[in-house]
């Protein structure tokens, strides 16, 4: 039995952050997961069509599921920024 | 009391406040008002808590009470039946100064029972530069006319020596003194509306039914609470003003029936007037929360009993007088409704319960236009161009956000149509549309924002001028929820058509895109700015934020986005992972290899460590 955690991630019954879609675990419960993450970093001017192009030097992290690829988060940061990090109390 | 008649009171409330609603829009003469609908009008207790709040701008709703208590401690002794109370400034309980507060004491049989507070954003306020946006103050000194609380109106007549002082003060004073009145008119609606209910069912009666109706909603928020999980979220909002970039850093925590908001490590308070007092920010992030997480229950006092907030002093969410303040609205108190509507909607989102009310930001970034000067009529014409109100719907965990779909904080804010405009300031529009790809990508992406030029038209004095309070041209500030990608920013710029027809150019006086424009294409974001001649003012708005992954959106739905030009086929093909066919229908083996390189490139990347 998992328990939801946010739009992508689960806690699973061995109390570990997993992915919702393939169950890949990315740590303990309660702790930071972006770390098991992978990560593209890349310019935000880049991350659309011509809408973008006058965006800054702002980068769009994205956090895929190293199982499945599945986008897990994205966030904006200027480099050097710390990652937003949730905790949910199960 | 029973609850059949609970029921009608609180009803007849809603009634109260709708009508007042109607009064204000009908009597004000400004397009930012009853176009835009940059108002609001709520009921309050005697001792100035939020019994019942109104549409319109919701960050009001709880610094109107604060005008209230602010008005009851300045003048005890001295409320009478029939005064009319006025406050605009920031650092007692206003947003910024334009946005003026006439708060009313409404007796029965000679006992304070309610108050009712409204605002609109006046015509003008007499700040450095015309419509209340002063982005070349550097205090609150230069921002125009500011009262900690005044009585406008005594035992129901007019203090004239105050309304002629304040009509001394500010340009167009025929058009504030319209707003004024529509306020004084909407609150004595109210108050009439109010007495009328106490009539009929008495005084103690309704008095037991508003206390029941602030009771019942502190019990069902705390339950509600309760049924989300405990935890701690972040978000973080950057925006940008000249060369310098500014942060509001948000850390909700939710602990049993109570949440706190924690702001620290926020930016300073800036030069510029973009930053918001406290109260503005307490407000600010009720904006996002009383509809998604108080949709069903009762906006009132009992909804702000489990919250508390630390905003350190001094900061762009806490500014300390004399700081500037005329942008708030648009500067820091959006961003507090951004970030905080992220930091609820990740909560929402941990919930199996409450999951679908969770979304990604709407119209994260007013692009504020005011212009000013001589209209084709002869008239002075200030005001906003109402396309701001347009705004972006962010992607939601069901659906895509709606094209240009408004946003979380005015649920009835709305832009005028472009002959009303050019029937009040001296221009014509070569377009106004949606904008393609600047919906954020996502498996529902967020609404396209929208995009539009301006020219001078029939001006006596060859021109209009304009002011320009964007932010959000650099940085996103319509966040994406649950991996779906922010919305593209705005872009506002000065085409140099004057020029290029000086330097013997075709200009072409039918533009239908900036790339069919020929004068050079400035990018401007902060000042007063002239458009003159042929010159042209071309403003792109944000799109909404993408929920989701974008792979997993379906690819007959990324056809549908293209035929309707609200996404190319290179963003479907390198975002989306979705190849069309020459048909426009989707080629299903060359997108299933599309996304699979996709998914190969993403598994290519490093840990995040």
């Amino acid at each position: 039995m998992s328990t939801r955690i946010s739009a992508s991630l689960v806690v699973n019954e061995k109390a570990e952050i997993a992915c919702m879609a393939c169950g890949h675990a990315l740590g303990p419960s309660g702790e930071p997961w972006k770390e098991a993450a992978r990560l593209s970093e890349t310019t935000l001017k880049g991350a659309g069509g011509e809408p973008y192009s006058n965006a800054a030097n702002v980068l769009l992290r994205r956090f895929y599921c190293p199982g499945c690829a599945a986008l897990l988060d994205s966030e904006t940061a200027l480099a050097g920024d710390p990652f937003l990090n949730d905790v949910v109390h199960i | 009391m029973d609850p059949i008649t609970f029921s009608i009171i609180r009803h007849r409330l809603y009634r109260v406040i709708d009508e007042a609603v109607i009064t204000l829009k009908h009597v004000s003469g400004s397009a930012i008002t009853n176009e835009g609908h940059d108002l609001m009008v709520s009921l309050y207790r005697a001792d100035g808590s939020l019994l019942m709040g109104g549409v319109g701008f919701l960050h009001h709703l709880t610094s109107a009470a604060e005008a209230c208590k602010t008005i009851i401690r300045r003048f005890d002794g001295r409320i009478n039946p029939g005064d009319v109370f006025l406050t605009n400034c920031p650092y007692t309980a206003a947003l910024h100064t334009s946005d003026v507060y006439l708060v009313s004491p409404i007796h029965y049989e000679g006992k304070l029972v309610a108050w009712s507070a409204c605002f609109v954003h006046v015509y003008d306020i007499g700040a450095m530069v015309p419509g209340g946006f002063s982005p070349d103050s550097r205090d609150i000194f230069t921002e125009g006319f500011s009262s900690p609380g005044l009585k406008l109106v005594d035992r129901g007549e007019m203090n004239t020596d105050i309304m002629d002082t304040i009509l001394n003060m500010v340009r167009a004073p025929e058009m504030v003194a319209l707003d004024l009145s529509s306020m004084i008119a909407a609150n004595n609606v109210a108050r009439e509306r109010m007495v009328a209910l106490v009539d009929k069912y008495g005084a103690k009666p309704v008095d037991q039914a508003c206390q029941m109706l602030v009771d019942q909603s502190e019990q069902s928020f705390r339950e509600r609470l309760r049924e989300l999980p405990d935890g701690r979220w972040e978000s973080r909002q950057y925006f940008d003003i000249e060369e310098e970039t500014y942060h509001v850093l948000l850390a909700m925590t939710k602990k049993g029936d109570t949440l706190n908001f924690d702001f620290t490590g926020s930016s300073a308070q800036s030069k510029y007037g973009i930053n918001c007092a406290y109260w503005a920010a307490w407000g600010g992030f009720f904006a996002p929360l009383f509809p998604l997480l108080c949709y069903d229950i009762t906006w009132n006092d009992g909804v702000l009993r489990p919250i508390s907030m630390i905003a350190p002093e001094g900061s762009i969410v806490n500014c300390t007088r004399p700081a500037p303040i005329s942008l708030a609205t648009v500067g820091a108190i959006q961003s507090v409704n951004n970030a905080a509507c992220i930091c609820i909607s990740k909560m929402l989102s941990a919930s199996e319960k409450y999951a679908k009310e969770a979304t990604a930001v709407w119209h994260g970034s007013h692009f504020a236009i005011f212009m000013f000067g001589q209209n084709q009529k002869g008239q002075e014409a200030i005001g906003i161009m109402t396309e701001t109100f347009g705004g972006a719907g962010g992607g939601r965990s069901f659906a895509d956000g709606v094209d240009v779909g408004g946003e979380i904080p005015n649920p009835i804010g709305r832009m005028a149509n472009v002959e009303t405009t050019e029937s009040h300031f001296p221009v014509r529009y070569l377009f106004r549309r949606a904008t393609i790809d600047s919906g954020g990508p996502g498996k529902y992406r967020g609404g396209t924002g929208l995009e539009y030029a301006v020219q001078q038209h029939d001006s006596p004095d060859g021109g209009i001028n304009y002011v320009v309070s964007g932010k959000g041209t650099k940085f996103s500030m319509s966040d994406g929820l649950g991996g779906g990608f922010p919305g593209a920013p705005c872009n506002f710029r000065w085409v140099h058509n004057n020029e290029a027809a000086e330097a013997g150019k075709n200009v072409n006086p039918f533009a239908m895109s900036p790339q069919q424009m020929t004068g050079e294409q400035q990018s401007i974001s902060w000042g007063v700015f002239p458009l003159m001649d042929q010159d042209v003012l071309y403003v792109r708005s944000d799109g909404g934020g993408g929920y989701g992954d974008p792979l997993a959106r379906e690819p007959e739905k990324i056809a549908r986005d293209v035929r309707e030009g609200n996404v190319s086929e290179g963003v479907g093909r390198d975002v989306y992972g979705v190849v069309l066919n020459a048909e426009g229908g989707v080629d299903a083996a060359a997108s299933a290899s599309a996304r699979q390189a996709i998914r190969v490139g993403r598994l290519s990347q490093e840990a995040a460590e």
